[in-house]
C-alpha cells in the first residue's frame, strides 16, 4: 500500500463563517416560513403553461399512479395484488397513503441504495481498496434511518476510520454474501462503509474533489482543471484551491503484514496533521493541489482549519450554501419528473439557467426547512398534479416538453428492470429452491449482466430512446425472459391453470402482473382471440446448457464483459422442465414474453 | 475522392517532429445545437462550400455518399496489460535492459525485431513500427482509457473510444450488422456520442455473438407470432402516448431483428473456414479472434477489437512474453496476409498496441513492471508507409531519443489514415467541443 494519499483531522472545525456575505445567493421567493405546499408548486407551474400557451396531459388514472410511485420510490413495478387493492380501494387519500407505506417499506432503503451506488461509484469499480459491499451497506443505513440529507453528504465527504470488515473482493464486489455483519459483531474495529468512495479515487484528489463538487453542488469545478476557461466563472485557481482539502486524507493498512492476494485491503483513513509534502515521481499534479490554500468555492479559507475536509463538509452541507439544497432538490425532481429544471442535472452555472428558478428555489427554501428531509421532499413532490399527470399524446407541452405538461417516458434503469422483470414473472421461488444459496451470487451476475448491457448516463435528459442491439437481443432471445414466461412452479404463466374464468380471467392476471393495469376491452378481446387461434406447437430444442461463464469472468476478472446471454435459470428450467404442450399454453407464453419486452413495461410512464 | 485525399485537401498541418500537442485551430466554428450533432469543422465548411446550392437534405445525402464511397475499417490488435518494447518491436539484445531475446532482420531493409516474432518479419514491409512513445499513464485503468479514446479520465465527460469514434464516422447506420465489434473483451464504449454506437461484445472468439439465436422452443414461426403480438402492444402505447421514445425502442428491436435473420451474420461462424487457415491464424482464442476480425470486416463491419491479455508480467517476463509472441505472431501475420491477397489492406487499418510499455529494468522476479515512459505501437494497412520504423529510444530502452510520440499524435494518425476529420467536433452533454484526438497532429512520415 502506497502511504502517499488523501487524508483528514480529528479536530472538530470551529464554526464555519460562510454568511449570504461571502457569495450572493440568489433572490428567493418568499415562503414565509410556512411549508410550500403542492396546490402553490402547481399553480406556479400552471401560471407557466397559462403563458406558454402549453395544454398539460389530462391527469393519469390509479393503476398508471401506483405503477409510478413504486418505480420512483421502491424501484420496482407494483405486485399485482396491490394494483387490483388500489384500484378497488376508494378512500380520497389512497394516493398519499400509498406513497407513505413505500416510503415505510424496506424497499425504499434499497433502492436508493442502488441510486447512490450507481451515482457515486458508477458501472464497476475494480480497486482492490474499494469494498462496495460495506459501502452498499452503509448507504442502505444512511436511507433505513432517512438520515437528513446534509448529514449524509456531511459524514460521506468527512468520513473517516476503516473501510471493511475484510473478506474477498468477490464479496466485496457483491458477488458473495458479506461477512461484515458478523465480524462487525466479532469485537472488530467499526466500519465507517463511507470511507471507500474516497479510496475510490486514492491517489486522485481532483477526481475527487471534482466529483463531490459536481454531484452534491451541481457545480463543475473540474472544467478548469487543466486550465481557464474566458466564458466561465471558474477557475484553475478555485479548482486547486478546492483539491487541496483532499490531499491530507491518508489510507494506512490496519494490519500491514496482512495477506492481500485475492482479498479487500482493510484500510484506515486519516487525514495528516502536517500539509502533505508529495515527493518523487507523484509529485507533478499532486503539488499543484499541495501548495494551494485550502478553500471552499466562494473563497472562504480553510488554511487554519485543524481538518480541512471537515470544514469543507460543514460548508458544502450549511443551509446558507447556496447550491447545496437546489442541487439534490433539482435531482430528485429529475428523478421523478424525468427532467430537471437545471440539465444536465449536475451543471449549474449562470451560463446555463435554470428552468423556473423560482419554483427550484421554493423547493430548496422548503427542504431546508424541513431538515432536509429526503423523504418529506419525496412525499411533496408526488402529490402535486405535476407529477400525476398522464403522458397522454393528447397534451400539447410546446418543444421538448420541458415545462413537464406530461409526464415524460423514462426507460427503467437496470436495478428496476431487474427486480421488475423478476417480479412480473414469479421467477423468484424457483430460482430459490433450484438455486437457493447462490442466490446473491446470481444477483450479482444478473445485475452486472443488466448494468452492462443497459447502462446509460445518468448525468443527462435522454432526448432520444438510446437502446442498443445487445439488449434488444437478451430481451428476445436471451435466458432470462424466455425462461421466465415458462410454467416453471411459481410463476404467471404456471398459475393460469389454476385461474378461474378462462381467458378473461387469464388475461387479466398476465396485464396486473405486468403492465400493472387491467385490460382495455379491445385488448381482452384482441388477446383471447390470439390465444384461441390454431397454431401449431413450436419444436423443441434442448435447453442451453449453462455456459461456463462465470468461471470465465472470474479468469479474465481485469476486463471480462458480463456475458449477456448467462443463464442461472437454465439450471432451474432444466429441473422443472415443463413444455407448454399445447398451442394454447404456448401462446399465453407468447403473451407474456411479449408483454415483457413492450414498451409500456420498459418504461416508467 | 477518397477519404485520404479529401483530408489532403483540408489544409491541416502535418507536424512531424511534434511532441507537444498544438491546440485547436481557431477560427472555424459553426455550431449547431444538439449535444451530438454538432459539426465545426473544416469538413463541415469545406462540404458547405462546394455543396451552396444544394438544399439540406440533398447536401446530407450527398455527404453520406461521399463518406459511403469507400469508408475504411479497423482492426485495433489490443495487448491487455501492457507489452514490453523491448522484447518486441525493439530488440536491444546485449544492453543491461535488452533481456535474452535476440534481433532478427525481416523483409523490412531497416527493420529488427524480436526473434519470437518471424512470420511478422517476414510481412515487415507492410508495417509501420512507432518505437518512440510516450505517455504519463502508468495506471491499468487510467491507460487502458487513454489508450481506446486518445484521452485522458476526466470526470466532467466521458469519452467515445476509437471504434465508437470510427462507427459514428464511417458506418452505414442500415447496415444490418454492428458496426463495432470486441472480441474476448468489452473495449470501451460510445461515452458521449450515444450506446447505438458502442460496441458488441463477443466473449469467445469461435462462438456467435449472444442472444442471436432463437431461445429453446422458439421456431421462425412461433418467433414471427411474438413479434405480431408485440407489434401490437406497441403500436397502443406509441399512439396513447405519441411518444417518440416508443417508436426508437421499436427501431431498435427492428434491427436486432435484422440482425438475428441476415445472412451476414454468418461472418461470425468461423467453422466456415478451412482448416489451413485456421491452422495458420493459431489454434488460440486469440488467432480465432483475429479469423473473426478478418471475416467482419470482409462482410462490411468497420471497426474489431481482438483482445490478448496476459502482457502485465511482473513475474517471469521472458517465459510468459515469448508465449505471448508465439500467440500473437502467427495471427496478426495471417491476418496482414489474408488482407493482402483479399485487396482489402489498402482499406483496413491494423492496430498492435497495449496500455504502455513496460521497465526495461528488469525486476527481482524476472518481470517488469508498467512503464509509460517508453514504448512502441505497430499499424499496417489503410495507406501507412509499410517497413518504416518512426522514432527511437536511448541505448538501453528507457526513453524516447527521437521523435518522441505522444498519444494524441498516434490517434491523430488513425484518424488521418482512416479519413476521418480530426477537426471535427462534438458537443458534449455540458456542451464543450470534443474532437476525435484532442490535440494531435497525424505524424506525415507514416503516411502514404
Amino acid at each position: 500500500m502506497k502511504r502517499a494519499a488523501l487524508s483528514c483531522l480529528l479536530i472538530v472545525s470551529a464554526a464555519i463563517s460562510c454568511t449570504a456575505t461571502c457569495f450572493p445567493v440568489p433572490a428567493r421567493s418568499d415562503t414565509g416560513g410556512t411549508p410550500l405546499s403542492p396546490a402553490a408548486i402547481d399553480h406556479m407551474v400552471r401560471l407557466e403553461w397559462q403563458k406558454k400557451g402549453i395544454v398539460p396531459a389530462p391527469a393519469d388514472d390509479d393503476a398508471a399512479y401506483l405503477r409510478r410511485v413504486y418505480l420512483d420510490i421502491a424501484g420496482v413495478i407494483p405486485p399485482a395484488a396491490a394494483v387490483s387493492d388500489f384500484i378497488s380501494d376508494h378512500s380520497r387519500d389512497k394516493r398519499a397513503q400509498a406513497v407513505a407505506a413505500l416510503l415505510d417499506s424496506p424497499t425504499y432503503a434499497d433502492s436508493w441504495t442502488n441510486y447512490w451506488d450507481h451515482v457515486l461509484m458508477g458501472g464497476s469499480v475494480r480497486a482492490q481498496t474499494v469494498d462496495r459491499s460495506a459501502f452498499r451497506s452503509w448507504l442502505h443505513s444512511q436511507f433505513d434511518h432517512n438520515i437528513p440529507w446534509d448529514k449524509v453528504v456531511y459524514n460521506l465527504i468527512s468520513a473517516s476510520g476503516v473501510n471493511s470488515a475484510g473478506g474477498t473482493l468477490a464479496m466485496a464486489m457483491g458477488a458473495a454474501p458479506s461477512p461484515s455483519a458478523a465480524a462487525a459483531q466479532g469485537g472488530q474495529p467499526e466500519i465507517n462503509g463511507a470511507t471507500n468512495w474516497l479510496l475510490k479515487y486514492q491517489g486522485k484528489p481532483e477526481d475527487l474533489s471534482g466529483n463531490a463538487s459536481r454531484i452534491f453542488l451541481g457545480v463543475q469545478i473540474q472544467c478548469a482543471q487543466c486550465h481557464d476557461h474566458k466564458t466561465e466563472k471558474w477557475k484553475q485557481a478555485d479548482f486547486r484551491s478546492f483539491t487541496a482539502n483532499f490531499i491530507n486524507t491518508r489510507a494506512k493498512p490496519v494490519d500491514a503484514k496482512a495477506n492481500t492476494k485475492g482479498m479487500v485491503r482493510v484500510l484506515d483513513i486519516e487525514d495528516v496533521a502536517r500539509p502533505f509534502q508529495p515527493r518523487g515521481k507523484k509529485a507533478g499534479s499532486i503539488a499543484d493541489y499541495a501548495s494551494a490554500e485550502p478553500c471552499a468555492l466562494d473563497g472562504t479559507s480553510f488554511s487554519d482549519a485543524g481538518n480541512r475536509r471537515r470544514s469543507l463538509a460543514a460548508w458544502m452541507t450549511a443551509p446558507e450554501n447556496p447550491w447545496f439544497a437546489e442541487a439534490i432538490v433539482n435531482r430528485i425532481w429529475a428523478h421523478f419528473l424525468g427532467r430537471g429544471f437545471v440539465e444536465p442535472i449536475d451543471d449549474f452555472r449562470p451560463s446555463n439557467p435554470a428552468n423556473m428558478p423560482e419554483l427550484l428555489h421554493s423547493l430548496a427554501d422548503d427542504f431546508r426547512a424541513s431538515g432536509f428531509n429526503i423523504k418529506h421532499l419525496i412525499a411533496l413532490i408526488t402529490s402535486t398534479q405535476v407529477y400525476q399527470l398522464s403522458a397522454s399524446a393528447q397534451a400539447k407541452p410546446g418543444v421538448g416538453n420541458i415545462y413537464w405538461a406530461k409526464y415524460r417516458l423514462k426507460p427503467l434503469s437496470p436495478d428496476q428492470m431487474l427486480d421488475s422483470l423478476v417480479q412480473a414473472t414469479g421467477i423468484k421461488p424457483a430460482l430459490e429452491q433450484n438455486v437457493g444459496s447462490n442466490l446473491d451470487q446470481i444477483r450479482y451476475q444478473l445485475q452486472r449482466q443488466f448494468q452492462f448491457l443497459f447502462d446509460v448516463d445518468e448525468e443527462f435528459e435522454q432526448k432520444d430512446f438510446e437502446g442498443t442491439i445487445p439488449q434488444a437481443l437478451m430481451m428476445l432471445n436471451g435466458g432470462l425472459v424466455n425462461t421466465s414466461v415458462r410454467p416453471i412452479p411459481g410463476t404467471a404463466l404456471s398459475e393460469l391453470e389454476s385461474i378461474a374464468g378462462g381467458d378473461d380471467a387469464c388475461v387479466e392476471a398476465l396485464y396486473l402482473r405486468t403492465l400493472s393495469r387491467k385490460p382495455t376491452m379491445a385488448e381482452a378481446a384482441m388477446w383471447k382471440h390470439y390465444v384461441n387461434e390454431a397454431r401449431p406447437v413450436a419444436a423443441t430444442a434442448p435447453l442451453a446448457q449453462v455456459p461456463q461463464e462465470i468461471t470465465r469472468a472470474k479468469k479474465n476478472g481485469k476486463k471480462g464483459a458480463p456475458n449477456s446471454g448467462y443463464n442461472p435459470l437454465a439450471k432451474a428450467a432444466g429441473k422443472l422442465r415443463s413444455v407448454a404442450a399445447t398451442p394454447r399454453q404456448q401462446a399465453y407464453e407468447d403473451m407474456m414474453w411479449a408483454l415483457l419486452n413492450s414498451s409500456e413495461f420498459m418504461f416508467n410512464h | 475522392m477518397d477519404a485520404s485525399h479529401m483530408y489532403n485537401n483540408l489544409n491541416t498541418k502535418l507536424h512531424p517532429d511534434n511532441t507537444t500537442c498544438a491546440g485547436p485551430t481557431p477560427g472555424s466554428s459553426i455550431v449547431m445545437p444538439g449535444r451530438r450533432s454538432v459539426i465545426k469543422s473544416g469538413m463541415g465548411m469545406l462540404l458547405g462550400a462546394m455543396l451552396a446550392e444544394l438544399s439540406a437534405p440533398e447536401m446530407a445525402r450527398a455527404a453520406y455518399t461521399a463518406k459511403k464511397a469507400k469508408p475504411k475499417s479497423c482492426i485495433v490488435l489490443w495487448m491487455n496489460g501492457g507489452p514490453s518494447h523491448l522484447d518486441t518491436w525493439d530488440p536491444k539484445p546485449g544492453a543491461v535492459t535488452g533481456g535474452p531475446f535476440k534481433a532478427i532482420k525481416t523483409r523490412a531493409a531497416d527493420i529488427q525485431i524480436c526473434e519470437h516474432l518471424p512470420q511478422v518479419a517476414d510481412v515487415a514491409d507492410k508495417i509501420a513500427i512507432v518505437r518512440s512513445m510516450t505517455s504519463k499513464e502508468g495506471n491499468h485503468q487510467r491507460a487502458q482509457y487513454l489508450m481506446h479514446t486518445g484521452y485522458t479520465p476526466n470526470p466532467t465527460v466521458v469519452h467515445p473510444s476509437l471504434g465508437s469514434w470510427v462507427t459514428e464516422e464511417l458506418a452505414d447506420p442500415h447496415f444490418d450488422l454492428p458496426g463495432f465489434v470486441s472480441i474476448s473483451g468489452p473495449s470501451y464504449g460510445a461515452g458521449f456520442l450515444g450506446v447505438q454506437y458502442g460496441p458488441l461484445v463477443v466473449q469467445t472468439p469461435g462462438q456467435m455473438p449472444q442472444n442471436v439465436a432463437y431461445a429453446a422452443d422458439v421456431d421462425a414461426g412461433r418467433f414471427d407470432r411474438r413479434q405480431q403480438a408485440l407489434a401490437m402492444l406497441e403500436g397502443n402505447f406509441a399512439k396513447q402516448t405519441g411518444d417518440p421514445k416508443v417508436s426508437g425502442r421499436v427501431s431498435v428491436y427492428g434491427k436486432a431483428v435484422k440482425m438475428m435473420r441476415s445472412p451476414r451474420l454468418k461472418a461470425f461462424d468461423i467453422s466456415e473456414e478451412p482448416e489451413s487457415v485456421k491452422t495458420a491464424y493459431g489454434d488460440t482464442n486469440f488467432g480465432r479472434g483475429c479469423l473473426m476480425a478478418r471475416r467482419l470486416v470482409e462482410a462490411g463491419v468497420r471497426f474489431v477489437e481482438v483482445v490478448l491479455d496476459g502482457w502485465d508480467t511482473h513475474q517471469d517476463n521472458f517465459n510468459r512474453v515469448q508465449k505471448q509472441m508465439n500467440t500473437f505472431d502467427p495471427a496478426m501475420a495471417s491476418l496482414i496476409k489474408d488482407l493482402t491477397d483479399r485487396k482489402l489492406l489498402d482499406d483496413t487499418l491494423i492496430i498492435w498496441m497495449g496500455e504502455f510499455g513496460r521497465t526495461p529494468k528488469i525486476n527481482g522476479n524476472e518481470g517488469r513492471d508498467h512503464y509509460p515512459g517508453a514504448w512502441s505501437a505497430v499499424m499496417a494497412g489503410a495507406g501507412v508507409r509499410g517497413g518504416t520504423i518512426y522514432g527511437s529510444t536511448n541505448e538501453d530502452g528507457t526513453k524516447p531519443a527521437d521523435k518522441p510520440t505522444p498519444v494524441c499524435d498516434l490517434f491523430a494518425t488513425y484518424a488521418a489514415l482512416l479519413g476521418m476529420d480530426n477537426a471535427k467536433t462534438f458537443n458534449t452533454p455540458i456542451g464543450r467541443p470534443v474532437s476525435i484526438t484532442e490535440k494531435g497532429t497525424p505524424i506525415a512520415q507514416l503516411i502514404g
